[in-house]
């Protein structure tokens, strides 16, 4: 296992600096606005050249966005004169779909910013009213999450962080809000924290309005609460990753006393970092540790069971997985930590990678469709960050927020992502053949691009065109598939050329029977015949050398006799 | 008692794996062309089995072709087998000559060879449904090799089963010798070509000046 993920580890360093190389080449000539370079992988996981499917539309500072509202007296906004008019370290990004706004944890200024569909400020929120504790102003809050219900009213849920409390407040004004619910530090038992601590970090509601908080040092999952506020329990926490440290840990536990035993530490997993939920109520979850690969992300059901399930024989593979990954552009190598996922309105799964400040792009089904943004290793430019914190989705377009930067990019699909986008959601509903145009435009432009070479093959084998489907298959390296295609090809293939097979068939038959009743009347000589024909030859070449060696011999001999006799005969004269 | 021409035997000792390689022995026939024929047909197999396997059933890495593995695969294998085999056996009392072991080793590799081209042949018109037939093909002409490789090994040193049994695993853990040393000899030649070269460039600098 270790071996193949080495292995995987090579292969991946490998490719990634020949899709580095072959890019950097061409990119002289194309002159490139992104700063830097898409790729994708293929489906023997090599990270392979792709073209880019968002593009940086703008970044956006305080400045940009209208904070110096906040310090103009004569607005409506106005909150005081030394009100910062720059973000500071936000967390948190949230879309409101209803009322079509954004909702920024401005962390570090310890408030919550509101902004229309066009991320011109709307609102600003630095604390709550009438809360039980008492306490009035936010303090760090991490996590943002905001509900319109049908009535009309907005409720946005704080993870107040550093006063360690959650609180939902109902939207009375532009700049003012009133406590409805303010949860603490659950009293349950079984609330654990390694720190004694309840410090949330997100926060997120589901449809029966249950809270669910991400809290600092707390493995067992996301705390979970109730309408009321009450402490529910833990939910959906990671499993341990099996390392060698922790078979070494197990194999001492079997041979540990109970004394030894105490003083061991027992193996905790890491806690997820971030979460967000679809509209059908599955949450996802990432986790930030470098290098995980066990439930580095997890789509848990409602019972907290993660369907993204490698264990269970699936192959889900996420963000340039696991492995420490080299960069031949920058010559450094880089682990990943997943800090954000969104689900978009199309259910397209968003992965933001705090390291690389890549965003990885997958469908439902967990297939890559593509990979953009950039750390700014060597060149502070639109597109690049230096912490990017959250990821949020709308209008088709990706915002991500920057706590070192402290600014918001918008990135906008481009044409190619527009055409990629429409023919996965074709394709994932089954309708290949209206994906088909589609898939043809992404392939025009990208002639490599694994999502379309399957799409189309798909096309092709539920329109009968076999052989065509076998050919997009094999570009794709997708043997399944293929195979499938070959398999109707044969069908068909057998179909149309029955009566010829059948003919031929029929012949050979003949022909054997023929020969065999020519082979019994003599006509033919049989094979084996001349076979023993040559076997006698040789035998009797053989035979005559050794015959004619004995001969020889004899001849020798009876030469020897001879001349012993004559000197005998010599001797008897002599006598 | 058996006459035959040279791909005689070959067929002979084939389809007789208990007695074959005793009449091969006793005959003093077996062919050492016909051997290097087959060992290279052996290479050849590998490389079809690598290339030419049907789609859906080639698992391998196709983006690139290395020749080299197949090679050590094959050839390289097939000699330190044998060159193991003989030094473990001349101290066994084997009465196995290097060339007689050459021979009788290469002749047994002829079904693998064959269930090798046979299967990646089909696997070129048959499905994943069918893999089992393909697989069928290439196990039944390994395990007929197996078998006749472990009657020629018997056969050419005259030995006992239990012995052979021991005989070979001595001579599988020999191979590994072999290659270690091997691969050892090749680095410290190649340290040693690399600090000559080093020792022409520092004097061709230095003549230069």
């Amino acid at each position: 296992m270790q071996m193949k993920k080495a292995f995987k580890a090579f292969k991946r360093i490998t490719s990634l600096c020949a899709a580095a190389a072959c890019l950097s080449a061409s990119l002289i000539t194309a002159g490139a606005s992104e700063p830097y370079y898409s790729y994708s992988y293929d489906n023997w996981n090599d990270a392979i050249p792709a073209q880019a499917g968002y593009k940086v539309s703008n970044t956006y500072t305080g400045y940009d966005l209208g904070l110096t509202r906040l310090t103009d007296p004569e607005d409506d906004l106005y909150i005081s004169r030394t009100a910062p008019i720059a973000l500071n370290g936000p967390k948190d990004i949230f879309f409101e779909s209803v009322k079509e706004e954004f909702w920024i944890a401005d962390t570090k200024n310890s408030r919550i910013i509101r902004l229309d569909k066009d991320l011109k400020l709307k609102g600003c929120y630095t604390g709550v009213e009438g809360a039980e504790s008492g306490i009035t102003n936010f303090n760090e809050p991490q996590g943002v999450f905001v509900i319109t219900e049908d009535d009309g009213n907005t409720y946005m849920y704080v993870g107040d962080t550093q006063n360690s409390r959650v609180v939902r407040c109902k939207i009375t004004s532009e700049n003012e809000c009133e406590c409805e619910l303010e949860i603490t530090k659950p009293d349950s038992p079984i609330y654990t924290s390694k720190s004694n601590t309840f410090l949330p970090e997100k926060i997120l509601v589901d449809a029966a309005r249950n809270i669910y908080a991400v809290c600092t040092s707390v493995n067992s999952g996301s705390s979970q609460f109730n309408y009321l506020g009450e402490f529910q329990g833990f939910y959906g926490a990671n499993r341990v990753e099996l390392t060698g440290e922790i078979i070494r840990r197990r194999i001492r536990r079997v041979f540990a006393s109970d004394e030894q035993l105490k003083s061991m530490e027992s193996a905790a997993p890491v806690e997820y970092k971030n979460f967000d939920i679809d509209e059908e109520g599955f949450i996802y979850t990432v986790t930030e540790a470098a290098n995980t690969t066990t439930d580095a992300v997890k789509k848990l059901n409602a019972a907290g069971y993660n369907i993204w399930n490698n264990d269970a024989g699936n192959e889900y593979v996420f963000a340039d997985s696991g492995a420490n990954t080299y960069d031949a552009s920058t010559n450094t190598t880089y682990t990943t930590r997943l800090t954000d996922i969104d689900i978009d309105q199309h259910g397209f799964i968003n992965i933001l990678d705090f390291v690389t400040g890549r965003v990885f792009v997958y469908d439902e089904f967990c297939d890559l469709i593509t990979i953009f943004g950039t750390s700014n290793t060597n060149s502070d430019q639109k597109g690049s960050f230096t912490g990017p914190n959250a990821i949020e989705c709308a209008f088709d377009n990706v915002y991500v927020v920057d706590g070192t930067k402290n600014d918001l990019t918008v990135y906008t699909t481009t044409l190619y992502g527009s055409y990629l986008k429409e023919a996965v959601l074709l394709y994932d509903d089954g309708r290949y053949v209206e994906a088909k145009p589609y898939w043809n435009e992404v392939l025009a432009r990208d002639g490599t691009c694994t999502f379309a070479l399957m799409g189309l093959g798909k096309a092709c084998l539920s329109e009968g065109e076999y052989k065509q489907a076998m050919e997009y298959f094999k570009d794709a390296y997708a043997r399944r598939s293929y195979d499938k295609a070959f398999k109707y090809y044969r069908e068909q293939w057998l179909q149309d050329n029955f009566l010829w097979l059948f003919l031929v068939i029929v012949l050979l038959f003949v022909l054997i029977i023929t020969l065999s009743i020519l082979k019994k009347k003599g006509i033919i000589k049989k094979r084996v015949h001349k076979q023993k024909k040559q076997v006698e030859r040789k035998k009797t070449k053989k035979e005559l050398e050794h015959e004619a060696q004995l001969a020889a011999e004899a001849a020798e001999k009876a030469a020897e006799e001879q001349a012993e006799n004559s000197e005998n005969n010599e001797k008897g004269e002599d006598k | 008692m058996y006459e035959f021409t040279t791909m005689g035997w070959l067929k002979h000792v084939i389809f007789h794996p208990i007695e074959g390689f005793e009449d091969l022995r006793w005959k003093k026939q077996g062919s050492l062309k016909v051997a290097i024929w087959i060992v290279f047909f052996l290479f050849i197999s590998m490389v079809a089995r690598r290339q030419l396997t049907g789609f859906a059933f080639n698992g391998s890495y196709t983006k690139i072709f290395n020749v080299v593995p197949l090679l050590v695969n094959s050839v390289v294998y097939f000699f330190t087998w044998v060159i193991a085999n003989w030094s473990v056996c001349t101290l066994l009392d084997g009465e196995g000559r290097l060339k007689q072991i050459c021979i009788n080793s290469a002749y047994s590799l002829v079904p693998y060879i064959v269930g090798t081209f046979l299967a990646t042949l089909i696997s070129n018109f048959m499905v994943l449904d069918e893999a089992i037939w393909v697989n069928a093909i290439y196990y039944l002409g390994m395990g007929w090799s197996v078998i006749l490789m472990f009657q020629a090994i018997k056969a050419v040193h005259q030995y006992t089963i239990p012995k052979t049994i021991i005989c070979i695993v001595l001579t599988l853990f020999v191979m590994l010798l072999i290659l270690f040393l091997a691969i050892l000899l090749l680095s410290l030649f190649q340290q040693v070509y690399v600090f000559i070269y080093s020792i022409y460039t520092e004097i061709s600098y230095r003549i230069r000046g």
